[in-house]
């Protein structure tokens, strides 16, 4: 799972433009599938189990988003000097000094126009990229182009960083849970969904699609387990978190139990989740159609949205332990 | 008339927070049962009830959604006995201090709802009111009891009970917008002594205060013609006068904006006037703010029309209607809904239409 992490992670596919992870996903479920499609927002779709019509299983979707947030070039000025927009929610304090890696391979770093008080955290639009460009006939990137964030991957044991472990952690799950479900009784629908750091945009129209009638995103949650951190009881390993609620919706009290009990009957350690800031694909899910009985299952990460999130990897067996069960059980909310 | 009173001080005494509304949902289902034909549930938890028409098939169908859900709190943290709070919907942390609340952990735990030490806080928060995540909820129990009885993610709601107030008016949490629930079942009421062309269905939705989420996907579901959505407005109060405000007592407001139809406010004000039912302009320049902002755009869009409640101290746990505001929008919503004919849909125009007509 750790090397399957680090291959992840170190792909750069900001929303919008997800063809680069989307070919790695797709060599690692090759074979797994029943059945695998792109659909006209980019989502990549699986299907496992039985198709024409489930008979008595439940048609389940379980969503992890592929995207990544990133940069956007807005201009280049004469000296090669690169200003961008942010794609998703990049946070100022995290930019500056950090390494930005291009979809054509061309690297360069942030920095910031000088400032009049050099301990405030500078505005994006006082930032500019520098990819050692002489001029702008010479810069390697131009308008449009979008960059996501370069940050080794990190090994440290149980823990590991990376910059996208929100949500190239929860991909991993996906493909780890797909290549270990085996046969079961539910019609499941694995989807890498695109776009979801611009507003969930992708998990929607995939939902539509599917029409499922139990929907799971995965995603990362934030943890209260750091000196005088957030007011939030989920720390790193201590399991998944089974989302309650987030700032975006509250998970379907029906799918809550199921998950608990799931959690409990198979002994897999679980934690409960109530996230003051953020949200995940199952807002835009839930929503769909009729109506989709929608919840969460959480991989506790540190530092989200900067360019070292830590998650604990006995947290990621879990999840995975804890979705096999969920999507071999016989689902009756 | 039957005397609405009784059931919606039934329906301010129990909790149905946000996508929980199993308790208000039950005591709905009651009432409306011998009043409608069906009544079942969507797939998000609203209550759909229908009652059927009588012109012949295929016939054309009203929606009237009134959300059931309540703001409330939940717990994010259980620490030396003490509960720690996040707000479901939108609460006024300034009013909480004070506030009886039923904690539903494994069993349900009356408590109260306090403020730490000042000197606890940190130095810039010491002043004015103290912001939520400072809060707590006390049950009285000792640290370890609290423990093994509470969780996170366990639900925190309103406990103050309903109190009649001089003039007919009536205080209580949650009248946002259970108010709106009673007013569709006076609806109900009267039509049972009226006949009436269309599908009535009449709808109590979930989660109105997070997602306008049981709207959206029962609007989606039961694909009406034409919606109606009631909910509650600002009431004129201390410190509150201005265009956004509306005094208790003297009718509903009709809305005015994009979210909503012109031609079907023409119609409201229209009945209104002939009724004698002293009704009040609404703006609502952009998002209501309610059902009708989800239900508007579900499908291919839905003709939507909004009626609301004048209210005071919303979203509080002493929020203050008029009962004969209530009264007043079940029987504009029944005579609205009796006066509808087969072939209303298609007289719905736009006045540019409706000039190019005349010329």
């Amino acid at each position: 799972m750790k090397a399957l992490i680090e291959k992840l992670t170190n792909v750069f596919s900001p929303s919008g433009f997800e063809d680069a992870i989307r070919e790695v996903i797709r060599k690692e479920i090759k074979g797994f599938a029943d059945e695998i499609h792109v659909d006209a927002l980019g989502n990549l779709i699986a299907r496992k189990g039985a198709s024409a019509g489930v008979r008595d299983g439940k048609r389940v979707m379980v969503a992890a988003h592929m995207d990544e947030i990133g940069l956007m070039v807005t201009h280049v000025d004469e000296n090669g000097f690169a200003r961008f927009s942010n794609v998703g929610a990049v946070f100022g304090r995290y930019a500056p000094s950090g390494r930005v890696r291009f979809a054509n391979g061309a690297a360069g770093v942030i920095n910031n126009e000088l400032l009049s008080n050099f301990r405030e955290t500078p505005p994006l639009d006082k930032m500019f990229i520098d990819v050692g460009a002489t001029s702008q006939k010479d810069c390697p990137v131009k308008l449009g182009d979008v960059a996501a964030f370069e940050r080794p991957f990190l090994d440290l044991g149980k823990r590991v960083v990376a910059k996208s472990l929100d949500d190239r952690s929860g991909v991993a799950v996906l493909i780890e849970t797909l290549r270990r479900l085996g046969s079961g009784p539910n019609e499941v629908y694995f989807v890498f969904t695109a776009q979801e750091e611009v507003g969930a945009r992708g998990a929607g129209p995939a939902a539509y699609g599917i029409d499922p009638d139990v929907a799971i995103a995965v995603d990362v949650t934030s943890t209260g387990d750091t000196p005088m951190g957030r007011k939030m009881e989920v720390a790193l390993g201590r399991g998944p978190a089974i989302k309650v609620k987030d700032a975006g919706m509250l998970a379907d009290p029906r799918v809550v139990s199921w998950m608990v009990k799931t959690a409990e009957k198979n002994k897999i350690p679980y934690q409960r989740e109530v996230l003051i800031m953020g949200s995940t694909d199952a807002r835009a899910i839930q929503v769909t159609r009729a109506g989709v009985a929608a919840g969460g299952v959480s991989i506790p990460a540190r530092y989200v949205h900067s360019p070292s999130e830590m998650v604990d990897m006995d947290d990621v067996e879990n999840s995975v332990r804890l979705l096999v069960a969920l999507l071999k059980s016989r689902v009756s909310l | 008339m039957t005397d609405i009173v009784p059931f919606l001080k039934s329906l301010i005494s129990v909790s149905g927070l946000s996508a929980y509304e199993g308790p208000v949902a039950r005591l709905i289902e009651e009432t409306w049962k011998p009043l409608a034909d069906e009544v079942s549930v969507g797939r998000l938890g609203s209550l759909h009830g229908l009652k059927k028409g009588r012109a012949k098939n295929p016939r054309s169908s009203i929606m009237i959604a009134t959300h059931m859900d309540a703001i409330g709190l939940i717990v994010t943290q259980v620490a030396d006995g003490f509960i720690h709070l996040e707000a479901i919907g939108g609460i006024d942390p300034r009013i909480l201090p004070g506030t009886p609340v039923i904690v539903h952990g494994k069993q349900d735990l009356p408590g109260v709802v306090v403020m730490p030490p000042m000197k606890t806080l940190p130095e810039d928060e010491r002043d004015g009111a103290i912001g939520l995540p400072h809060l707590l909820a006390d049950v009285g129990l000792l640290p370890s009891k609290v423990a093994g009885l509470v969780r996170v993610g366990d639900l925190v709601s309103f406990d103050t009970q309903p109190l009649d107030l001089a003039g007919e008016t009536l205080s209580g949490h949650s009248l946002d917008n259970r108010a709106s629930v009673a007013a569709l079942t006076v609806c109900l009421q009267e039509l049972r002594g009226k006949s009436h062309d269309w599908d009535v269905w009449t709808v109590a939705t979930s989660q109105e205060e997070v997602t306008l989420g049981g709207a959206a996907t029962s609007a989606f579901d039961l694909h009406p013609d034409l919606a109606v959505v009631v909910d509650v407005t600002f009431g004129k109060g201390p410190g509150a006068n201005g265009w956004e405000t509306f005094p208790l007592g003297k009718g509903p407001t009709l809305g005015w904006g994009a979210n909503l139809h012109p031609f079907l406010y023409k119609k409201f004000n229209e009945l209104a006037d002939r009724l004698e039912i002293p009704v009040t302009l609404e703006l609502v320049p952009l998002h209501s703010g309610t059902d009708a902002y989800s239900v508007q755009v579900a499908r291919e869009g839905i003709p939507t029309m909004l009626l609301e409640i004048p209210m005071r101290y919303m979203h509080t746990p002493v929020e203050i209607i008029a009962i004969k505001d209530v009264q007043r929008v079940g029987r504009l919503l029944s005579e609205f809904i009796s006066g509808l004919k087969s072939d209303f849909i298609s007289t719905i125009v736009w006045e540019e239409e409706e000039k190019s007509k005349t010329q």
